[in-house]
């Protein structure tokens, strides 16, 4: 091969190095996500007992009359269950037990928030505070009611 | 024994108040009928306020527990007070813990606040012996308390099981009330004779605080 043929070859070479895209191709990969959004009810009674066997229903947004999803709450009252991210909106699940229960609405989506309660989810304190206020009231009023009609007595 | 919101149809919770109305008035007309209502009030506040309280003392029945009711124990005590005395607790405890609830407030008046006025009765029904003692007040007064918690039972069930909501499996839900249900027999007995109790020592130290009349 002569010189030419040399020169031309390195050329042409360095042409298509250069030309070259900057994305590099190895081998193929192919990366998907999904988004599972797995959803944990935990449902106690407001002494704090866990509602074991209690029943629940999980409703879609899109059919509010017809359970999605039916199950019963394991024996620390809980039940975890995967909504369908496709359907997003506002999820409700009810769950019952011998006439005690509740409903909670969960939204999926955009709107999706990490935790959610459905109870009044008072401390301890503020349970003995306020039965320390309405029974003070309520015998309050009585001593008071008491108190007129002794001083009317002695009147 | 509350009944909270969203569990029972909205037509079963106002026949509970429709009912509610008329034994509440017929409990105010016996009142002032009574004589002066003032002279009970100091009374009646108390005893609300016992049986606003009552409902947060858990007793365990395993496998779930109870919590005590007062209801015969305050018919005895209050007579046609006792009615409106657990109306009053009733809207308070559902107001501040949301234990029962507003739109079922009715029904659980009829569940527990007629069993006291019936087991105001059943005491007064002592006076059919005329020698009056310890051992009368005593009998009548665990057979009031006895009554009345299970007659609230007895309403408490018949109200859910006819009252089953679509989509709920209806056997293990009847299950479960009837498991409640059974739970609340220790405390018919507990409840007759704390009140036996309190009858009996009322009777020796205060009588005129027991509605006998």
């Amino acid at each position: 091969m002569g010189r030419k043929w040399k020169l031309v070859i390195c050329i042409t070479s360095l042409l298509i190095i250069l030309g070259l895209p900057t994305e590099v191709h190895a081998h193929g990969v192919v990366i998907k996500y999904t988004s599972d959004i797995e959803i944990e009810i935990v449902a106690t009674y407001d002494t704090g007992e866990p509602m074991d066997g209690a029943q629940v229903l999980v409703y879609a947004p899109d059919d509010p009359s017809t359970p999605w999803l039916t199950g019963v709450c394991d024996d620390k009252g809980h039940f975890t269950f995967t909504p369908d991210t496709s359907k997003p909106g506002i999820w409700d699940v009810k769950i019952r037990q011998a006439g005690h229960g509740g409903i909670i609405h969960i939204p999926v989506g955009e709107d999706a928030v990490a935790t959610g309660s459905s109870g009044g989810g008072y401390s301890g304190l503020q349970i003995v505070l306020m039965a320390a206020c309405v029974t003070w009231g309520i015998i309050g009023t009585a001593l008071y009611l008491s108190s007129r009609k002794t001083a009317r007595k002695r009147a | 024994m509350h009944i909270p919101d969203g569990i029972l149809p909205a037509s079963v919770c106002a026949a509970g108040y429709a009912a509610t109305v008329p034994i509440a008035w017929y409990s105010i007309h016996k009142i002032r009928k009574g004589g002066d209502p003032r002279e009970n009030i100091p009374k009646a506040s108390l005893l609300t306020a016992a049986f606003f309280v009552a409902s947060w003392i858990h007793i365990p029945v395993p496998p779930t527990s109870v919590h005590l009711v007062l209801n015969g124990l305050l018919g005895v005590v209050l007579g046609h007070f006792a009615f409106p005395a657990i109306l009053i607790g009733l809207f308070f405890q559902a107001v501040m813990f949301q234990h029962g609830g507003l739109t079922t407030l009715g029904v659980n008046a009829i569940v527990m606040g007629f069993p006291a006025l019936l087991s105001y009765y059943i005491f007064r029904f002592g006076n059919i012996f005329r020698k009056d003692s310890n051992i009368i007040a005593g009998v009548f007064g665990f057979l009031a308390a006895f009554c009345a918690i299970g007659l609230s039972v007895s309403i408490f069930v018949v109200v859910l099981i006819t009252n089953i909501p679509g989509g709920f499996d209806v056997s293990t839900e009847r299950a479960a009330i009837y498991t409640l249900a059974l739970a609340h027999v220790p405390l018919m007995f507990i409840e007759g004779a704390f009140t036996a109790f309190v009858a009996v020592f009322l009777r020796r130290v205060q009588p005129k605080l027991l509605v006998r009349a």
